[in-house]
């Protein structure tokens, strides 16, 4: 009984380490950046994408109808154009609204402006395009979904953000901020665990083959083949590489030692996907995600703290710790506030004298 | 203490869909011997994904509250899908071209299109599921708005043929002996603004 007392305790401090409120400013201006551009991305294409028939390229109902047989509370554009039909506006002119809007969305979460309210609109509005547009959706719209799902319950505004400092909130309980990261961190150690795997399945990973039909199948040809052909020796180790990194990833992120590698071999990884392949929206969406989970905060080999926050949140780590350890910290930080203040206002009467 | 078992125990669903998915994903690759593990192993893979897919309420009818709750919430969060992006293997990509047939005798061939590269990504996304068997009832609804896309830009054009295939590239060695990719037609259809007609 007091064993399963103790590790139910492990679980919770393990879940409820506290942390600061800085990964989440950086997750909240990345999925900010990252809806904006997503939103710009497809301005030119918005109405052929998500059109009913004899407008779009294919019909949005078509989407509309096979989201619908999975569940019909499944939210989709098809809503909003019936909602504005009530109201009298046309579907052109509901979809350039709710395009606009997501475009603003994307700007209020960039600079933090009515935060939550930004997430809740901008993860709604995303999941009705990519469910609408079913078939035409690719892993970037599923990694958005999740990441403005998790951004959206995550506890806004953070300390960076313009709601923070028009109306003066309390800073968020530290161990909700550090549980919202516990979810981003364990649902990215699936994403690659589960990834790694299944690559590792393939023979075209062990011998290099699949790097190179990845590299010159069209959309994603944007490296000559002639250019590729020159490094041919290299693809199966890349391959490999991969494989490795990925299933690696829910062990040697949380390695203190290997963390740093790890994080930037993943990185890497990503920023070659969007450089190589033009999977932009995919590549950012992913080092958001990582940034987020693991990098902020980070013990940066020879530097030090990762964009780790000022003074008393400058220590927050990913490792489990004791909950305690953050109001010591606060406490800690305040006194020694105290103490320069008092300092500074000896030497400067020390001056006057 | 409350609040922080409801947290708990939304974080011990939450990943518990989550593993259900991503094995599912994974399972359903196995049965369909796209692994590199022995066929031996199809069956229970197929008995596997199934155990997998019983919690997301696949076994239960499509009208099932249970089923649409959860498919629901998963599509809410985004994990509705494993991930096996490029995985286990990348096959060929699919093609689908459209030969113009004009009033006065002309021909000319043309793809479907958007003006955006991310648009792009997604007509890819689409023609790859047309490639998948399990979207076969739709092939020819979704090729048929297509065409109807390219009649907008169009509207002289007589007659319509839309051929999709496979296409696959060259190996690295193919490459470099000068050979280039290959074009399996899979299906086509005849489209004309009167009559349509399926080959």
């Amino acid at each position: 009984m007091i064993r399963l007392q103790r590790q139910w305790q492990n679980l919770l401090e393990f879940l409820f380490h506290p942390e600061t409120d800085t990964w989440l400013a950086v997750f909240r201006i990345g999925m900010g950046l990252q809806v904006l551009v997503y939103a710009l991305f497809l301005r030119s294409d918005w109405h052929s994408l998500f059109s009913t028939t004899g407008k779009g390229l294919v019909s949005r109902e078509l989407g509309e109808a096979m989201v619908s047989f999975d569940s019909p509370l499944i939210p989709k554009l098809g809503w909003l154009v019936a909602f504005g039909r009530h109201l009298g506006l046309g579907e052109e002119t509901v979809l350039s609204i709710a395009w606009a809007c997501l475009l603003c969305m994307g700007c209020c979460l960039l600079v933090g402006l009515f935060c939550r309210a930004a997430a809740i609109i901008a993860w709604f509005l995303h999941l009705c395009a990519a469910e609408s547009g079913g078939l035409l959706a690719y892993g970037a719209d599923n990694f958005m979904t999740m990441a403005l799902f998790y951004l959206m319950l995550s506890p806004l505004p953070d300390r960076y953000s313009v709601d923070s400092r028009l109306v003066k909130t309390k800073l968020t309980a530290p161990h909700l901020l550090g549980f919202w990261r516990r979810v981003l961190q364990i649902h990215l150690c699936f994403v690659y665990f589960f990834g790694g795997l299944a690559k590792l399945l393939g023979s075209g990973w062990w011998n290099g083959s699949n790097l190179w039909r990845s590299l010159i199948r069209p959309p994603f040809n944007l490296l000559s083949p002639d250019i590729l052909v020159r490094f041919k020796y290299a693809l199966p180790v890349l391959g490999i590489s991969i494989c490795l990194i990925e299933i690696g990833y829910p062990i040697f992120i949380w390695i203190k030692k290997t963390r740093f590698l790890w994080l930037v071999c993943i990185l890497a990884m990503h920023a070659a996907i969007g450089l190589t392949m033009g999977m932009y929206l995919f590549a950012f969406v992913m080092i958001i995600l990582n940034l987020a989970a693991f990098g902020v905060g980070m013990k940066v080999p020879f530097i030090g703290n990762l964009a780790g926050g000022s003074g008393s949140f400058s220590r927050s780590s990913n490792g489990p710790r004791d909950a305690s350890g953050w109001g010591c910290h606060a406490v800690l930080f305040r006194q020694s506030l105290a103490r320069r203040r008092k300092t500074r206002e000896k030497t400067a009467k020390s001056a006057i004298f | 203490m409350i609040s922080k078992r409801v947290y708990v125990a939304w974080f011990g669903i939450h990943f518990f869909l989550i593993t259900a998915v991503c094995f599912a994903g994974l399972f359903s690759l196995v049965a369909e011997r796209a692994t590199i593990l022995p066929s031996a192993l199809d069956t229970y893979a197929r008995k596997a994904e199934l155990l997998a897919a019983w919690p997301l309420g696949k076994h239960a009818a499509s009208s099932s509250p249970v089923r649409r709750s959860i498919a629901t919430y998963l599509h809410a969060a985004g994990i509705q899908s494993g991930y096996t992006f490029f995985a286990p293997n990348i096959p060929g990509y699919h093609k689908l071209i459209f030969e113009l047939n004009y009033e006065d005798g002309r021909i000319e061939y043309e793809s479907p299109h958007f003006s955006g590269k991310a648009a792009a990504l997604r007509l890819d996304s689409l023609l790859a599921r047309l490639g998948d068997n399990r979207y076969e009832p739709l092939r020819e609804v979704v090729v048929k708005m297509l065409a109807l896309s390219i009649w907008r830009e169009r509207p002289d054009v007589k007659k319509i043929r839309a051929t999709f295939g496979l296409v696959s590239p060259p190996s690295i060695s193919d490459f470099e002996q000068g050979k280039s990719e290959s074009f399996q037609p899979i299906f086509s259809y005849d489209f004309s603004l009167r009559d349509e007609q399926k080959r």
